[in-house]
């Protein structure tokens, strides 16, 4: 059994780490929610229409009788699904060009297939508005399945089931007598497929809206963290460092994060101080020259490190004359990044294994410096108690083992210790 | 005529421009109180203080405003904001004694709030925070994850004493839970590389070239879009409101000069001894102290080995030796350096947007992969190297101990 203090020390850092673990893994669940679900099939959403229209039934009957077109209809999605044609062709040739004529991804995705002349039920419906209903991704147009001509009827049917069953009066309304049109059973025999980022993610295209707001968004951003420069910009500055100064009363004294600062940065020295000092050690000097540069190397790291430490007995005067505040739940923001804040600069890759390289890289580093603040502590902890065997007697071996395996392998491998005492006869 | 007239600023000018600025600055914090409330708060009415209290909760705050921290409270609030204001050094103590229940004190909470805009680009800050995250982002270093360490672990001071078991089996977990999410991060990558790949050419913005997650989410559900389109749009008239507030900010600051003017001078307040803050400092001194020692031993070995044959070879060599004085500290001024100031952005930092381009051709802005793979590499093999040493110092220490008691004999485990 370990000491209370001391147990519960390691406990909350080890349970920190978890949870900053644990942490990382809920967004990551949550990304990963959303990027299956993109990859999917998508599902049409559920939109009022402008009439109520009646919700999915089993009877198909029932539903056929719902979905009966008007004439008017049939005659305006002809209008339409030639205008489409039409832009598909001109769409073709340009590519992304405006397309303000179909401003929205569901006319687009189906336009462009040359079988599809379809009813591109969300595009005619949004125009025409009257018996139709908005549906939302476009049906994704199969082309290789579902060849334009002689549809068996009994297709077109259940077509249509489906088309109704997706919620709502479709301009997609075929009467098997209305055959002549090609256009119809293509069309309704392909409603059913959903849409599919795979097939069709290169048609989409933001809507406009969007965009003048993304690009709003980033010329702002780029205004806000370009350096200002003017007089007026100057006066401020000079403004606010006089403020400044009139509030400080008497203090010289670090704040908390001020200290925590300057902590991190004699870490920093104290790890790069070291490796430059097993540069040196490692190196074998072959003449006199580096022999000299090498000691004199040596004894400035070793001037360094005295003045490190002078620093930190300077911080550690100061942190006695303050009173130590209680520390609020999270850390407040450290004084903060000194770096314009800008909108996040591309990073560019070029195949699924890189990207993947880099995020297992990029985990590996954050999980290694962990491992290393969690073995300062073990360290700090565990090895006074394990220095004093007569302290804890006979389960002083036993412990000794536990951390040697926590200390020493990561916690993976266990050494044997057995004893060496005579057997008895 | 009427130009003439508004270039010098008369207090006509003034009282126009300065409601104008605080309605700027208003407008750009995330729960700005009204102009109104800052003219009381001069004047140090307490109505204005609640508003003002949960103003400097909000700003202060790490990380996003979540239900819970906004459910905190008044009285909470105003405990945990004098908290963070000491913590970051706020040097007047008149706020320190203001009573809890935030019912007084917007005087001084006015000047903190000031204070706060004058240290730093607060409001860039908190624009950043909340900012609405369009593209598929990944940070390239571990900053911001240590700067927002997540929800504090509740108190386990109930913890009596465990078993050294208990701390394995907690490793274990730790262990698991990092190769869960290695393996959860590599289907996530594979995904966005699919999406990217599939969403090619159809960005309106031709650098990018494909869609974001986010993008595509917004096609696909429409509702979601139309939130994430509000949420752009009143960013944007943050931004806006930001860049207003700093071209008309002299104004407001002049006026808080006359805002410290009303207060009334503050009394001496002895500081009271705790015991001192030095916990953090421990590991580090430990650490400067240990890399003493073994410079010292460095030290006095090279030279007993060099001082043999040193003596006749003086005269031509003292120039050389004051070269190399000179080199070796050019050498270790550019070392301290490192340190000394924000650490080096050598390293690529912050998050990146990531997107998918074609092998061979070489676009202009933005960070490519292989150069931060190697980056990383680099990090990764020293941090291993530090790992390793720390481990092979414990070894030595606990071979020590092994070796001291006799009678037990001790084999090390099978294999590297």
């Amino acid at each position: 059994m370990l000491p209370a203090g001391c147990s519960r020390r390691l406990v909350a850092e080890v349970q920190n780490a978890l949870d900053s673990c644990a942490e990382r893994q809920r967004q990551l669940e949550r990304s990963l929610r959303v990027s299956r679900r993109l990859l999917q099939a998508w599902e049409p959403t559920e939109t009022p229409a402008p009439e109520p229209t009646p919700r999915p039934e089993t009877n198909e009957e029932a539903q056929f009788s719902a979905c009966t077109p008007s004439p008017q209809d049939l005659k305006e999605l002809e209008l339409l699904t030639q205008a489409l044609e039409k832009a598909a062709r001109v769409r073709k040739h340009i590519s992304k060009a405006g397309g303000d004529k179909a401003p929205s991804l569901k006319s687009e995705a189906i336009a462009t297939s040359p079988a599809s002349r379809t009813s591109a039920p969300a595009q005619s419906s949004r125009r025409a508005g009257s018996h139709t209903s908005q549906t939302k991704p476009p049906r994704s147009i199969r082309q290789t399945r579902f060849p334009a001509k002689n549809l068996p009827e009994h297709r077109l049917l259940s077509a249509v089931d489906a088309t109704c069953k997706r919620g709502g009066a479709q301009a997609v309304k075929p009467d098997p007598g209305l055959r002549d049109q090609q256009t119809v059973p293509s069309a309704a025999a392909q409603a059913p497929e959903a849409f599919m980022l795979k097939d069709k993610g290169t048609l989409l295209q933001l809507p406009v809206a969007f965009r003048k707001a993304a690009s709003r968004n980033s010329r702002l951003w780029a205004q806000l963290s370009s350096a200002q420069t003017g007089d007026s910009a100057d006066a401020a500055a000079s403004a606010r460092t006089q403020f400044l100064q009139k509030m400080q009363t008497a203090s010289g004294w670090p704040s908390a994060s001020e200290v925590e600062a300057e902590v991190g940065r004699l870490q920093k020295a104290c790890s790069l101080l070291r490796l430059r000092m097993e540069e040196e050690l490692v190196a074998d000097p072959e003449d006199w020259a580096q022999e000299q540069r090498c000691l004199l190397t040596l004894e400035g790291l070793q001037a360094l490190v005295g003045q490190c430490l002078h620093r930190l007995s300077e911080l550690r005067t100061a942190s006695v004359e303050q009173p130590e505040g209680s520390r609020p739940g999270g850390s407040p923001p450290r004084g903060g990044g000194a770096e314009p804040v800008r909108s996040p600069q591309p990073l560019l890759y070029s195949s699924t294994r890189e990207l993947q390289t880099l995020a297992a890289l990029r985990l590996r580093v954050a999980m290694l410096d962990q491992q290393i603040h969690l073995e300062k502590v073990l360290m700090a902890e565990l090895l006074p108690l394990v220095s004093q065997p007569a302290a804890l007697g006979p389960s002083w071996p036993a412990l000794c083992r536990a951390v040697h395996s926590l200390l020493c392998e990561g916690g993976e491998r266990f050494l044997t210790v057995l004893r060496g005492d005579e057997p008895d006869d | 005529m009427g130009r003439r007239r508004r270039c010098r600023v008369g207090p006509e000018d003034a009282t126009r421009a300065l409601p104008e600025a605080i309605a700027a600055l208003s407008r750009t914090l995330p729960v700005g109180p009204s102009p109104e409330i800052f003219r009381r708060a001069k004047f140090d009415c307490p109505e204005a203080a609640p508003a003002l209290w949960r103003l400097l909760f909000r700003v202060l705050s790490p990380g996003p405003a979540d239900g819970a921290s906004a459910s905190l409270s008044l009285e909470a609030q105003a405990r945990w904001v004098k908290s963070a204001l000491h913590s970051q050094g706020y040097p007047s103590r008149a706020l320190a004694q203001l009573p809890d229940n935030g019912s007084q004190g917007s005087r001084q909470l006015l000047l903190a709030l000031a204070w706060l805009l004058a240290r730093g680009p607060l409001l860039e800050q908190l624009l950043a925070q909340g900012r609405v995250r369009l593209g598929d982002e990944m940070p390239v270093c571990e900053c911001e994850a240590l700067a927002n360490p997540g929800p504090p672990a509740p108190g386990v001071e109930e913890v009596s004493g465990v078993d050294v078991r208990h701390l394995q089996w907690l490793m274990g977990k730790l262990r698991f839970r990092w190769r869960n999410l290695m393996a959860s991060q590599q289907e996530q990558c594979a995904l966005l590389g699919q999406i990217h790949l599939y969403t090619r050419g159809c960005h309106s913005n031709r650098s990018l070239g494909h869609l974001s997650v986010t993008e595509t989410e917004l096609l696909r559900d429409p509702e979601g879009g139309r939130q994430l389109l509000q949420r752009l749009e009143s960013e944007n008239a943050r931004l806006e409101a930001a860049l207003e507030w700093r071209r008309r900010q002299l104004v407001f600051w002049r006026w808080m000069d006359t805002v410290l003017g009303a207060c009334p001078p503050e009394a001496t307040f002895l500081p009271r001894i705790h015991e001192p803050g030095a916990r953090a400092l421990e590991p580090v001194a430990r650490e400067l102290h240990a890399l003493r020692e073994q410079l010292r031993g460095a030290v006095e070995a090279r030279r007993a080995a060099g001082a043999a044959g040193a003596g006749d070879r003086r005269p031509e060599w003292s120039a050389a030796r004051r070269a190399l004085r000179q080199a070796v500290g050019q050498d270790l001024a550019a070392l301290q350096r490192a340190w000394e100031r924000g650490g080096g952005l050598t390293q690529p930092h912050g998050p990146h947007r990531l997107v998918r381009m074609e092998a061979g051709a070489p676009r202009g802005p933005g960070l490519r992969a292989p150069e931060v793979i190697e980056a990383l590499r680099t990090q990764e093999a020293h941090l291993e190297a530090v790992l390793r040493r720390l481990q092979g110092q414990c070894r030595r220490e606990l071979a020590r101990l092994a070796r001291a008691l006799p009678g037990l004999i001790w084999i090390p485990p099978p294999g590297r």
